[in-house]
Formats: C-alpha cells, sequence, structure tokens
C-alpha cells in the first residue's frame, strides 16, 4: 500500500515539485545570503547621508546634548550653536518623515552605550494620529533589528510577520542599494555632504502669507505612540537624562492647542519634564523669511530658534555655562 | 485580503494544499468557503450584498429556462434590475445626488435627498458584470441554468478573480468547476511562474511609480508642465503594471489549480491605434461591453451615425462603470472620440501616409502609430488620475506650456521606477516582437530559467515597495 501511495505522488509530480522547490529555495536562500551580506558590509561603511546619521546616532555618537525628532528637529536644530553657547558637545540625530517609535529605538540604543547630559526631543503637532506611514516609516530601523536586540519590539511594530521576514538577509537593505553604492564613494562624502553634526541647513525663504487653522479636531490618539512617547520620557528619567520637549515653530498660526500638543504637554508635565512650545511665537509666524515652507525654518530661523531655545534651557539647566 | 501581502501568501498555499488533498466532489465547497473568507476580510457585512446578487440570479436563471415567451424577458429585465440597483445605491447614489444638488443650489433651492454614508463594496462592478453575464447567456440560450446553487455562487466568488476580474463568462468558467483538476507538475509551474511576474509588476514597478505619481497629481497645482507630463507617462506604466499584475496572479493562482481565466492584457502599449487598445487592454471588460451592450444597441449594423453614437456611447458608459466621478465619464467619452475620429479620418490618414512616403516604410509609420496611441492613452490618463476635472484641465494646460524642469523628489526612487519602466518593456518587447528567441525566463536550461526566476524574487525584495498600497482596480 506505502509504494502504490509513493507511486502515485510520483505519477502526479508531487515529488517532482517538492524536488524543484527545494532546489529553488536553496538557489534563492545563497543568492539572499551572499547579496545580503554586502549589502551589510556596505551599509554599515557609508560615509555620508541618511542611513550614515542614523548609524552614527546609535552606534558612534558621544555628543553630550543629543537632539531627536523627525525633519523639523534635523532642520531647525543647530548643533555648532549649542555646543558654542553652552561647552557641551551637540549632535541632531533627526531624521525626515520618522515619528515616536524612530526616536525612541534611538534612544534606547543610545542609553545602552552611554547617558547624554541632555536631550531635547522635537515635538511635532499631529505627533499621535493614527497614520499607517508612521509605522511603515519604521523600516529605517531594519538594518539594525538583528545587531541591537533592544530596539526589535519597536521594528516588530511594522507588522506581525516582520520577525519572519527578517529571516531574509536582503530584506533590511530594500530599496537601499542606491543610496548604499553612493555614499560609499569617498569623494560623493567630502564633496557632497549635507549636514553638520546632523544639523542640516535649509536656504530658500518662504514667500507666502501666514495661513491660520481654527479647525479644532479632537481626532483619536495612536495609544501605541502615546507609550511610545511614554517610554522616551520614562527612558531618560531612569538614566538621569535631562530631558527638554519642544515644539518647534511652523508658519501656520493656530487659534486653538492643538491636541497632540495638549496631550503631550500634559504627560511631560505629569513627569516634570518641561515642555516648550514654540508653535504659536511671534517672532516666527510674523517672520515668513525665517521659514523654507510652513513646516521648516531655514538656516535664519534655525539660528535664531536654537539661540532662542538655549536662552530659554539655561534658565532651568544651572550646569550649563552661557557663552554670549 | 491583498495579492501582495504575506496573508495572501499563507492563504494560497493553504487553500491549494487542501484543494488537492481532499476528494474532487469537496472541492468546489473549499473554493466556496476560502471564497467568502477572501472576501470577507476587507469588509465582512458586505458579503450580504453579494449573497443577494447570487440568490437573485440564480433563481433568475433557473426561471428564465424554464419560462418561455414575454415572462423570460420580464425575469431577465427583474434580474438586470436587481443587479443595476445594488450598483446604483452603492456605487452611483451618493454622485448623482451630489450632481443634483449643485444643479439645485444654482437654481436657488436646496436638495432635500439626503446622502448614504456607504463605502464601496470591494469589486462590486466587477463581480454585478460577471453574474449580469451569467443570466444574459442564460436568456440567449448560450449557457444551460446552473441548478447547483454552490457551484454558482462559486462562479460569482471564484477567489482569484472576485474583486477585480478578469470578468468571466459562464460559458467558459461554470464546467471547469466540475472537471476534476489533477495536480499537473508543468502547469502549476507556469501559474507560479505568472503569479511571480504579477507580483512584479506591482511591486517593484507600479508600487514604485505610484509614490511619485501620488506626490505630483496630489498637488499638481504646485508643479510644472515637465513634471506633470513625467507623472503622467508614469502613471500610464502605472496603473498597467497595477492592473496587468493584479490579472496575472489571478490567472496563475487559478492556473495552480487548474482552472483557464480569460487572458485580459495583451501588451497593450504595443497597439498601433486606440481601436487595437482596447482589444488589448482589459479584454474581459471590453468584450463584456461588446458582448452584451455594444451589440444591443445594434453594433455597427445600423446607419453610420448611429453606428458612431453607438461606438461613443459605450465608452462612455464604460467611463461611468470605472466610477462615479466625472473624471471618468470624460475619460471614456474621450477614448469613444478617439474611436470614432479614427474610423472618420481613416482615409485622410491613409492618404497622409502616401503624400508622406510613409507608407514604404511600415516599421518607422508603426512605430509612430505606437507612439501616437500611446500619446493618446496618456493623454486620456490625465482624466482617469486626476483628482477632478479641475485639476485635468490644470495640469493639461501646463503640459503643453512645457516649462520647467522635472521635479526629482527622490532621486532614487525615480532610478527605482526608470529601471522599473526599462525592464517592463525590454520583457515586453521580446515577447511582442522576438517570442522565439533567446529566453531567461522560457529557457529550456532548467538552470537558467531557475536562476532567473530567483533574480526576479531577489529583485522584488531588493527594489520592491514592501509597504505598498492595493491595488487601483479594487475601487471599481
Amino acid at each position: 500500500m506505502e509504494k502504490a501511495l509513493i507511486n502515485r505522488i510520483n505519477e502526479n509530480g508531487y515529488k517532482k515539485l517538492a524536488m524543484k522547490v527545494f532546489v529553488f529555495v536553496i538557489i534563492i536562500a545563497s543568492f539572499d545570503f551572499t547579496i545580503g551580506r554586502v549589502l551589510n558590509y556596505f551599509y554599515f561603511t557609508q560615509g555620508s547621508g541618511t542611513q550614515y546619521r542614523t548609524t552614527y546616532s546609535l552606534e558612534k555618537s558621544t555628543a553630550e546634548i543629543l537632539v531627536f525628532g523627525s525633519s523639523r528637529a534635523n532642520h531647525h536644530y543647530v548643533s555648532e550653536i549649542f555646543e558654542k553657547r553652552s561647552n557641551l558637545t551637540c549632535y541632531n540625530a533627526g531624521r525626515d518623515g520618522n515619528s515616536i517609535f524612530y526616536h525612541y529605538a534611538i534612544l534606547k540604543g543610545v542609553l545602552k552605550r552611554y547617558s547624554p547630559k541632555i536631550v531635547i526631543l522635537d515635538f511635532s503637532t499631529h505627533e499621535f494620529v493614527k497614520n499607517q506611514d508612521s509605522y511603515d516609516r519604521i523600516s529605517s530601523l531594519l538594518p539594525y533589528y538583528r545587531k541591537h536586540p533592544e530596539i526589535r519590539s519597536i521594528v516588530e511594530l511594522r507588522g506581525p510577520f516582520e520577525k519572519f521576514k527578517m529571516i531574509s538577509n536582503i530584506y533590511p537593505f530594500n530599496s537601499s542599494i542606491l543610496s548604499i553604492a553612493i555614499h560609499n564613494n569617498a569623494e560623493y562624502n567630502n564633496t557632497q555632504r549635507e549636514d553638520i553634526k546632523g544639523y542640516m541647513p535649509l536656504t530658500k525663504i518662504w514667500n507666502e502669507p501666514i495661513k491660520t487653522d481654527s479647525n479644532f479636531v479632537q481626532y483619536e490618539l495612536d495609544s501605541v505612540k502615546v507609550k511610545a512617547y511614554d517610554s522616551f520620557i520614562n527612558g531618560c528619567i531612569n538614566s538621569r537624562v535631562k530631558l527638554y520637549i519642544v515644539c518647534s515653530p511652523s508658519f501656520i498660526k493656530y487659534t486653538y492647542k492643538e491636541y497632540s500638543v495638549t496631550i503631550g504637554q500634559e504627560i511631560a508635565e505629569r513627569n516634570n519634564i518641561k515642555f516648550y512650545d514654540f508653535s504659536n511665537d511671534s517672532n516666527f509666524i510674523n517672520n515668513s523669511s525665517l521659514f523654507q515652507d510652513v513646516g521648516h525654518l531655514n538656516n535664519e530661523g534655525a539660528t535664531l530658534f536654537s539661540n532662542r531655545l538655549i536662552d530659554k534651557i539655561s534658565e532651568t539647566e544651572k550646569n550649563i555655562e552661557l557663552v554670549h | 485580503m491583498l495579492f501582495n501581502s504575506i496573508q495572501f501568501a499563507i492563504f494560497f498555499v493553504i487553500v491549494t494544499f487542501i484543494y488537492f488533498t481532499i476528494n474532487h466532489r469537496y472541492r468546489w465547497f473549499l473554493l466556496l468557503a476560502s471564497s467568502c473568507y477572501f472576501y470577507m476580510v476587507f469588509v465582512p457585512v458586505y458579503i450580504l450584498i453579494l449573497g443577494f446578487t447570487i440568490i437573485v440570479d440564480y433563481f433568475a436563471g433557473i426561471y428564465l429556462e424554464e419560462t418561455e415567451g414575454k415572462k423570460r424577458k420580464v425575469f431577465l429585465v427583474a434580474s438586470l434590475i436587481a443587479n443595476i440597483g445594488v450598483l446604483a445605491v452603492f456605487k452611483y447614489y451618493n454622485f448623482l445626488n451630489g450632481n443634483l444638488s449643485v444643479f439645485l443650489n444654482d437654481i436657488g433651492f436646496q436638495n432635500p435627498i439626503p446622502f448614504l454614508s456607504i463605502i464601496l463594496p470591494i469589486g462590486l462592478s466587477f463581480h454585478t458584470f460577471q453574474a449580469m453575464a451569467y443570466t444574459i447567456e442564460v436568456y440567449r440560450g448560450h449557457q444551460k441554468a446552473e441548478r447547483h446553487f454552490g457551484i454558482y455562487a462559486l462562479y460569482v466568488m471564484f477567489y482569484p478573480q472576485l474583486v477585480a476580474g478578469p470578468i468571466e463568462r459562464p460559458q467558459n468558467l461554470i464546467h471547469q468547476f466540475y472537471e476534476k483538476h489533477i495536480f499537473e507538475y508543468s502547469r502549476i509551474i507556469e501559474g507560479l511562474q505568472l503569479m511571480l511576474w504579477g507580483l512584479f509588476k506591482k511591486i517593484v514597478i507600479a508600487d514604485r511609480l505610484a509614490i511619485y505619481v501620488n506626490a505630483i497629481y496630489n498637488n499638481s497645482e504646485h508643479h510644472n508642465g515637465m513634471t506633470l507630463l513625467v507623472a503622467t507617462i508614469f502613471f500610464a506604466f502605472q496603473i498597467y503594471c497595477d492592473f496587468s499584475g493584479y490579472s496575472d496572479i489571478a490567472i496563475g493562482a487559478a492556473k495552480v489549480m487548474g482552472f483557464k481565466l480569460m487572458i485580459n492584457f495583451n501588451r497593450p502599449y504595443f497597439s498601433s491605434s486606440i481601436s487595437e487598445f482596447w482589444k488589448r487592454w482589459h479584454i474581459s471588460l471590453s468584450s463584456w461591453f461588446k458582448d452584451y451592450f455594444y451589440i444591443s444597441l445594434g453594433g455597427n449594423r445600423v446607419s453610420v451615425p448611429r453606428w458612431y453614437f453607438n461606438l461613443f456611447f459605450v465608452f462612455l458608459i464604460s467611463g461611468l462603470w470605472h466610477g462615479a466621478n466625472w473624471t471618468f465619464i470624460i475619460w471614456g467619452a474621450l477614448n469613444g472620440f478617439y474611436l470614432v475620429f479614427a474610423i472618420i479620418t481613416q482615409g485622410l490618414r491613409d492618404k497622409f501616409d502616401v503624400l508622406t512616403g510613409l507608407d514604404r516604410f511600415p516599421r518607422i509609420n508603426h512605430t509612430i502609430q505606437i507612439l501616437t496611441t500611446f500619446c493618446l492613452a496618456c493623454f486620456a490618463w490625465i482624466f482617469f488620475r486626476a483628482n477632478n476635472v479641475t485639476d485635468a484641465f490644470n495640469i493639461i494646460e501646463k503640459i503643453f506650456s512645457f516649462s520647467g524642469s522635472i521635479y526629482w523628489m527622490d532621486p532614487y526612487s525615480i532610478a527605482y521606477s526608470f529601471f522599473g519602466i526599462v525592464f517592463l518593456i525590454i520583457v515586453d518587447s521580446k515577447k511582442e516582437y522576438y517570442r522565439g528567441s533567446f529566453s531567461f525566463f522560457n529557457n529550456k536550461n532548467w538552470i537558467v530559467r531557475n536562476l532567473s526566476y530567483a533574480m526576479l524574487i531577489i529583485l522584488i525584495v531588493l527594489v520592491g515597495v514592501l509597504d505598498g498600497g492595493q491595488f487601483i482596480y479594487f475601487q471599481f
């Protein structure tokens, strides 16, 4: 009977299919392993660019002041001004398009190595809004998943199959091959470098009149984001890092307190963390020449803002010796 | 459940495995149950709408077969009204009501009719048309009424083509549910290869192009003519890869289980006329309109003006089928206009070819015709993709100003987009013009063949958009 069954299987092509699938899987696995290892090597040898800055923030930075946040952090906090005015080293670890998930993951990686003296978290309006894009953007942490067990729980927020996808060696470097190739070019890194200690200046000037937002919406909060924000604060408190949460200027006049900002401020104050809200600061919203677009300050605006922020921080931070 | 998701991969493997394990007699039940699950993953309650049309058309089919004379027409009309009624309520009610509101406002009245707060059931137009094909074919006597309720329900709900076609005909599909499909190695491999190519088109090309197209078309007022032109060309490839990718996966998945679905795309951008384009693009819909609507209107066996009207009107309705928006209606009308204009000017164009000597260079002439057809299709796609008619006209105005330089947004993404388009053109050109020559994917040497397909998978993981969204045609 067993022989008859085996014959039937052979006749129908089950065995043939199983064999071919097996061989095919071996070929795929070999390609995946080889290409993945090569990509992994060159990913971590990049000398500039966004991915390099993430690697530097997570694995190499030793700055005493670290700035976290999205593109608004990246373009608003001039590291050199913080260094000059405080006599502390500073690195801007902000990354375009990312949310509290990314900031918290980087913080976890940093705190595993050392404790900075000051952490500044740039808080965006609508920070806690439910948005699939925030989860998709966690992909920027995929290359660090294997090396950094502390960030795995955040990466796995992407979906239930993330753990299994990470079996692939290529998957973490999806859509990165061109960036890896370009940022391994020494000449490019020397001549085209975009950042100054993580800070990326913007140069254009916004010429449109200011928009007024008077449409208050109490949208559904993303509880996972709120929890990550809470964990970010607790991470700093537990490591005795002085944390400042800052809502930096934008060229929109809010006639109300934005819902995420209200919640973010409440949580910060509950934990005795300073929350500075510059979103309606008249020095900025009355001057479009300080902006590149409605959401981002240009270099002139960032310089003014960085100076104003350090003035404000120095009011509470007795250890900082201000240099004027 | 999206074809480009891990959930579908797991679902497909489990269903296919059980399918070949169980007795042939119970397979219809497995496929029906899995199709119900597949559909209910989107919005579970909408299965009731499907259930309604299935019940109506099942009994309509039986009554159509059992009755004679005028009563048959009554049953057919009742069935068509039920199907079109569902479409009207869920797809067109708010659109018509919105237009009525605008009209009443213009003449100083308020519209008293309320709007409905409903989401369009996924693939409604597809399975409604498939159900209508059944009753019409039974009425015409080309198809016997299906007595097995489960098999009929499966005909409407067969999961590979449930939400975005191909829109099957009962003569092609129903009998296949009765046939015993054995586990056949070569067929399964062909099906899997087709699924893989479909996935490649969707993930590597369509979803990559969508990043640029969406960024530009959703903010068209901020972009110049050159950028909008590039975005429009990108959209032409995006929608082709998105929809033909879906069709390939659907046809491939069905093929693995032994079912043969009709071809839906045949490299449409190699068409040398709009008429040929519509014989190669969304073939199952074009032929549906031809078989059940155009011919019912009299086709071309009428006076010449009426023939032109028939052509134009069929395309106008085809536009409306795609979506309850004036952009789709204009898109359909434009294609109808192209066809009528092509017929009217055929003689003139032939004379022009002779006059310019182009008729002596058939290859150059053919290439010019292909490029012209592609440009006309792209022009129509502007209406299809634009968020509203005002946007569409603004985009056209900007494109024809030929101003500005291309907005590069994310240079890496654009580089991947170009790679995808070039790859597609090479593969499709090879299939179109060099069918018998050397082929990586159909090579006789299994090592070359396996390496080629392995590289396709590697490319999907390496440069595909793995967080990509749903298929464009799901909304229809």
